[in-house]
């Protein structure tokens, strides 16, 4: 495994593949310092730009903004107060009441070590746990393959913080697209009505692109007329600051640093939750576990350290689940094992086994990203403050037109082009609507999976009990009807409170 | 009762399913194959039907609940400036293949930038045209010189 590893990072230093990795960094750094610009929609912009390289450098890139993205929005979290991204939420909550306090610089580079440890811990996972994983579901059949999807959808449809129902109803939408086109086993049609636009089904990466994309773009721009936030204004901070006292500000705190990175990992092995929901976990915890919770608000560093070690180590757990199993832990590993697919390459446990050395490329360069990502932040710094100034009315039709080459340089056809259109509008409406979206993406990725290991299952044995007397499926299924279960009663408790809130007299 | 915006897209979601449901029947039998081609989809659309229907009962029970403070449904239109981006985006896609991308892509992005920000000054017209300008050069050299992608040419520019 050590040789492995070094082989990766000697060769991921070569310019060939450093360069791509640095520029992915720095524009993940920049999509994540963007208030309103998503490590997702920074991700889909990038990928146009990596068909035309060899896998490695692809992913190399891609490792690189997400690894950019996760610690790029703590920059605008400290110092205007506005997370660059969901995941740097939290930051804001100590971070920018410290810079406001005259320490703008502890503020940042607290969050930029922090990001730093947090993700190396990740990673440490990651390298550790994804092939002795991939060896487990090596010995998986269809029904344990089948199971595992089932959890995976139950979980993200039943954490839709909506309602359940439309978490189903999300699920299934994005399960009906993959059905769109021909059945996997006999290639009867099903659903094109005759069309030669849907004939063959609809592309997942226009599709992808197409519902959050436009979601994004559509919803800022509707933000337009609102008020905006007031900025940092006057004169430049310094962000000068003794990097070995910060440093040890977060290594004096051994046990606050390794439980927030351990909450960013399983947050970020359970699929499609994302690094804002571990950042604001870990947040709680560091305030529940801290001596001097009533001081969280006002700056205290401890706040900064959970939130950042924890949506950078997210990173390395959502990359066990696309490596190990083949299913993507969030929006921006979908986008990856996209990207993947592109290149020929078929992600879950046999890429550990076909491709060992890209996997462990892609492992040196997420080790490196990290590194990367502090030269990048201690050199913009200041020039961040001025790209966050850039406007909507100038960043949409940027983004607008590279989503649209994206999905036309696919195959090189309009098609990828009108579906990345039509599911626009769709995803604007379902967002409107109040639909999450995480279920629907997921279903979309998982659709053809399901379906084939769930008909691979009945011509194997067509006795449909295997899938709950097999153990590890029986297991996987009943964790699925746990998580569903747990849900309701969360949900149904949700409305007790409020019903009897409501109820109180209001004097 | 009327309904909420949840019950309609309840409502939807369950005549949606219901439709599709029922044409999965079409779909040929494989003697050889021991589940059809509708089997799977029907499932899916079972759970839609359901979860669909749940929903649109949910919003009745809730509206019915709340009784004459149920505010009445106000479909939100989008405002003037997301239905303009998505014609705008929408034209963009039309006029691709007939005036090809350098021409389309100037025209989209200055047109977009107008539509967002109506420049006020000279200054704000150049910047608007040289945003424009540099997005088409910039992207074109990028994805046709050095990634080797294609990018559509006009039926009727040619270029």
């Amino acid at each position: 495994m050590i040789d492995l590893l070094a082989n990766g990072l000697v060769q991921i230093v070569q310019w060939k593949y450093l360069l791509p990795l640095l520029l992915g960094t720095v524009a993940g750094v920049i999509g994540g310092a963007l208030p309103g610009v998503t490590i997702t929609l920074t991700i889909i912009v990038v990928l146009p730009f990596t068909f035309g390289l060899d896998p490695l450098q692809g992913l190399a890139a891609m490792t690189g903004v997400y690894v950019g993205g996760s610690a790029g929005g703590l920059v605008t979290a400290c110092l205007l107060g506005i997370p660059g991204t969901p995941s740097a939420i939290a930051t804001t909550f100590e971070g920018f009441p410290m810079a406001r306090g005259g320490q703008p610089g502890r503020a940042i580079w607290l969050g930029v070590w922090a990001s730093f440890f947090g993700g190396l811990i990740g990673g440490a996972f990651l390298i550790l746990v994804t092939g002795p994983l991939a060896k487990i579901a090596l010995a998986f059949g269809p029904w344990e393959y089948f199971s595992l999807f089932i959890l995976a959808m139950a979980m993200v449809a039943g954490l839709a913080e909506a309602s359940l129902l439309k978490g189903v109803i999300a699920t299934a939408i994005g399960l009906l697209i993959t059905v769109i086109g021909t059945d996997p086993i006999m290639a009867v049609p099903r659903f094109n009505f005759g069309s030669e636009f849907i004939g063959a089904g609809f592309p997942f990466l226009p599709v992808l692109i197409g519902i959050f994309a436009f979601a994004q773009i559509m919803t800022d721009i509707e933000k337009m007329s609102a008020p905006k936030m007031a900025g940092a204004a006057g004169a430049a901070p310094s962000l000068r600051v003794a990097h070995l006292k910060v440093i040890g500000e977060i290594l004096s705190r051994p046990f606050l640093l390794l439980w927030s990175s351990l909450v960013g990992i399983v947050i970020g092995v359970l699929p499609a939750i994302g690094g804002s929901a571990a950042s604001v976990l870990a947040y709680d915890q560091a305030k529940k576990f801290s001596r001097r919770p009533e001081k969280f608000g006002s700056g205290v560093p401890e706040g900064i350290i959970a939130s950042e070690s924890s949506n950078n180590a997210n990173v390395g757990g959502s990359l066990v689940t696309i490596m190990a199993f083949g299913i993507p832990g969030d929006a921006v590993t979908a986008v990856m094992l996209g990207a993947m697919t592109i290149h020929g390459i078929t992600s879950g446990p046999l890429f550990m086994v076909k491709h060992s050395e890209l996997a462990y490329g892609i492992y040196a360069a997420y080790i490196l990203a990290h590194v990367l990502m502090v030269a990048v932040v201690w050199v913009c710094a200041l020039f961040l403050l001025r790209i966050v100034n850039v406007r909507l009315a100038v960043l949409a039709p940027v983004v607008m037109t590279l989503c649209v080459i994206g999905a036309y340089a696919l195959n090189n056809t309009m098609q990828g082009v009108y579906v990345l259109l039509l599911f626009g509008v769709i995803g604007y409406v379902l967002v409107k609507a109040g639909f999450p979206l995480a279920p629907l993406i997921l279903g979309l990725i998982l659709g053809d999976q399901i379906e084939i290991n769930l008909i691979r299952a009945i011509m194997t044995d067509d006795n449909p009990w295997l899938f709950v007397t097999r153990p590890i499926s029986g297991g996987l299924l009943l964790a699925a009807a746990t998580s569903v279960g747990l849900a309701v009663w969360q949900h149904l408790r949700h409305q007790k409170k409020v019903a009897a809130a409501e109820s109180e007299p209001n004097f | 009762m009327p309904l909420g915006r949840d019950g309609i897209a309840g409502l939807i979601a369950a005549a949606l399913g219901l439709v599709l449901f029922v044409q999965t029947f079409a779909f040929p039998q494989m003697p050889l194959v021991p589940v059809g081609p509708g089997f799977y989809p029907r499932i899916v659309l079972a759970a839609m039907v359901l979860a669909g229907a749940g929903l649109a009962l949910q919003d009745w029970r809730a509206r019915r609940g709340a009784g004459a403070e149920a505010e009445p449904l106000r479909l939100s239109l989008p405002g003037r400036l997301v239905l303009a981006g998505f014609a705008i985006v929408a034209a963009y896609c039309a006029l691709l293949p007939v005036l090809g991308y350098r021409l389309a892509t100037l025209l989209f992005v200055a047109i977009f930038q107008a539509a967002l920000e109506w420049p006020r000054q000279a200054r704000d017209w150049v910047w608007l045209a040289g945003v424009a300008l540099a997005t088409t050069v910039v992207t074109y050299l990028m994805f046709e010189s050095y990634l080797l992608v294609l990018l559509p040419r006009g039926s009727l520019t040619g270029w």
